[in-house]
């Protein structure tokens, strides 16, 4: 009995770490139906009906068909203009014979080096360049967005590339196709897989990126939702029940998301830590 | 194949990516460590100072508060992180019910956007407002009711807690792929030696997991260094700084006050700061496996 009395620990285990971890985002759902002076004055207690003025108010003050909007804007473009550059130089890098093997290691270790570059001390910079290449607004985060994805893409492409069989070239130019089909319709379909992930976990970092936008976004009518979150604060008086509102419409999303694509994008955030 | 390796093709395909990176992420570094030997207030030229601001930082008190804040949240987050994260990944290894679904609950903070995290925790932390303090009061425990957020002590510590709060499922996971990677017949083996659990860890799981911890140790260094909204959300830096990061503290110098050269030499000796660690770590548990 010993045997049933652990696994009974390891039930209780799991589902306290479990209850623990999640209920922060419980309180919130509790403390969205809550009026801003419930909130503030009696911190503890229940709502005691299903109050949505918070949602109400927080739909007034912004406009979130905009913010997403703005955030799949940004999100699309980034995404197809960093999925096609770095598909055709991770082709390059892991498919193409190089006289002197040692600049195809130089230009992939230089790619690869991003990964270790904090986001921060590029800010200003990345600002400035913007500026003098006439980048505004939305326009402002596509170019940096793509950039700091270059690096991970680059690792997983390449490595995923590399592990297909060179055979698959030689038999489909014996049959006579000719470089931009032995890409697109031969190897691209192959690679659908890793793409999948890099999508996700970019799609996800675009949606949730805050460094950046901050910076670059000044007009309401620019703001991505991690802005929008941002959003409630900083007003005379602190409305906390349209800030929790306001998470909450950007999270739930968020959520569905992270259900639908769950394996991809664990895979994706623990395939980038492990091998970089 | 040697075929398709034309020179025009190699020189088309990888120049985009080139460009876009050498661009928006070389380029920037070299920018801001330029502008870290001048004096920029946004409007007319830099100001050529040399070594002026790296002098300016290492007399600057606020510098050295961010750096003892930053490292507070370091040391913190790296036991909490990798003693909790390992002990909850042995759990969720074993076969239990539900325990797929256990694990995507945990993971899900690491997935939601970070200043959504910071908001999250300001109703659980704050003096007034925040449930920890009124349920410390509803307990009669009144007198240990802090000021967990914006007050002169607790905030790194509070935001190492979050940080652990975010990071933990995404951790917990990276250490069950490390455990599911070590062979089934090794840890028959030692079970048909009599070992017991503590013995298996000790001796056959975590030698066998050496590079998953470096990778998730790695991983905490280089993340606590980033760590920015939260703080952002929580207190702001403040009261008067007091719970500024180095990343905070730089941000609020450049953007904030426009000190855009003090800014940037503050950025530069962050980076370079968490790319010391990492290399310091990587050569200690280097050694260690010789």
């Amino acid at each position: 009995m010993v045997k049933k009395k652990k696994k009974t620990a390891m039930y209780i285990g799991m589902i306290l770490i479990t209850l623990v971890v999640v209920f922060p985002f419980i309180w919130m759902v509790i403390l969205s139906f809550k009026s801003n002076s419930d909130i503030m004055s009696s911190p503890l207690s229940l709502p005691k009906t299903l109050n949505f003025d918070n949602y109400k108010n927080a739909l007034k003050t912004l406009d979130y068909l905009q913010l997403y909007r703005n955030t799949v804007f940004v999100c699309v473009i980034s995404v197809v203009f960093e999925i096609i550059i770095t598909f055709l130089s991770s082709f390059v890098l892991s498919r193409m014979v190089f006289k002197n093997s040692k600049i195809l290691k130089m230009i992939y270790g230089f790619l690869i080096m991003g990964l270790s570059i904090s986001p921060f001390i590029l800010l200003f910079p990345v600002y400035k360049i913007n500026v003098v290449l006439g980048l505004r607004g939305k326009l402002a985060l596509i170019f940096i967005y793509v950039a700091t994805s270059i690096s991970f893409n680059t690792l997983l492409l390449v490595g995923y590339l590399k592990s297909l069989p060179t055979e698959i070239d030689e038999a489909a130019v014996i049959d006579g196709c000719n470089i931009w089909n032995l890409m697109l319709k031969v190897i691209l379909p192959m690679t659908k897989p890793v793409i999948a992930t890099i999508v996700i976990f970019n799609v996800l970092y675009i949606w949730n990126e805050f460094p950046f936008a901050s910076v670059m976004l000044r007009d309401v009518s620019d703001y991505t939702l991690s802005m929008g979150a941002s959003f409630f604060k900083g007003n005379y008086t602190v409305d906390y029940g349209g800030i929790v509102a306001s998470s909450i419409m950007i999270i739930i999303p968020e959520l569905i998301f992270y259900g639908i694509f769950q394996k991809n994008i664990v895979e994706g955030m623990t395939a980038g830590a492990v091998k970089g | 194949m040697y075929w398709l390796s034309k020179k025009r093709y190699k020189i088309g395909f990888l120049i985009p990516t080139l460009v876009v990176y050498s661009v928006f992420i070389i380029l920037p570094i070299i920018i801001a460590v330029s502008y870290s030997f001048t004096r920029y207030s946004g409007i007319g030229k830099a100001k050529f100072l040399g070594l002026d601001n790296y002098i300016r930082l290492f007399q600057d008190k606020l510098f050295w508060i961010s750096l003892k804040n930053t490292m507070i949240i370091f040391v913190l987050a790296f036991v909490l992180l990798l003693t909790v994260a390992f002990l909850i990944a042995l759990l969720l290894n074993n076969r239990l019910k539900a325990v797929d679904a256990s694990k995507a609950l945990i993971f899900s903070p690491a997935i939601i956007a970070p200043i959504i995290v910071g908001i999250i925790w300001v109703y659980i932390l704050d003096p007034n407002i925040g449930i920890l303090n009124n349920i410390l009061e509803a307990f009669g425990a009144s007198e240990m009711k802090q000021k967990w957020i914006g007050g002169e002590f607790w905030s790194p510590y509070s935001v190492a807690i979050i940080y652990f709060w975010q990071q933990l499922g995404y951790l917990v996971t990276i250490f069950i792929a490390g455990l599911k990677m070590i062979p089934n017949d090794v840890m028959e083996a030692m079970r048909i030696d009599g070992a017991n659990g503590f013995q298996e860890v000790k001796y056959v799981i975590i030698p066998m997991m050496k590079t998953t911890i470096s990778t998730v140790a790695v991983l905490v260094i280089t993340g606590v260094f980033k760590i920015f909204e939260i703080v952002q959300q929580t207190t702001g830096g403040g009261p008067n700084h007091l719970s500024e990061t180095l990343v905070t503290y730089s941000y609020s110098m450049t953007f904030t006050s426009s000190h855009y050269g003090y800014g940037m030499s503050l950025a530069t000796v962050t980076f370079l700061l968490s790319l010391i660690i990492t290399a310091i770590y990587s050569f200690l548990t280097k050694e260690k496996e010789r």
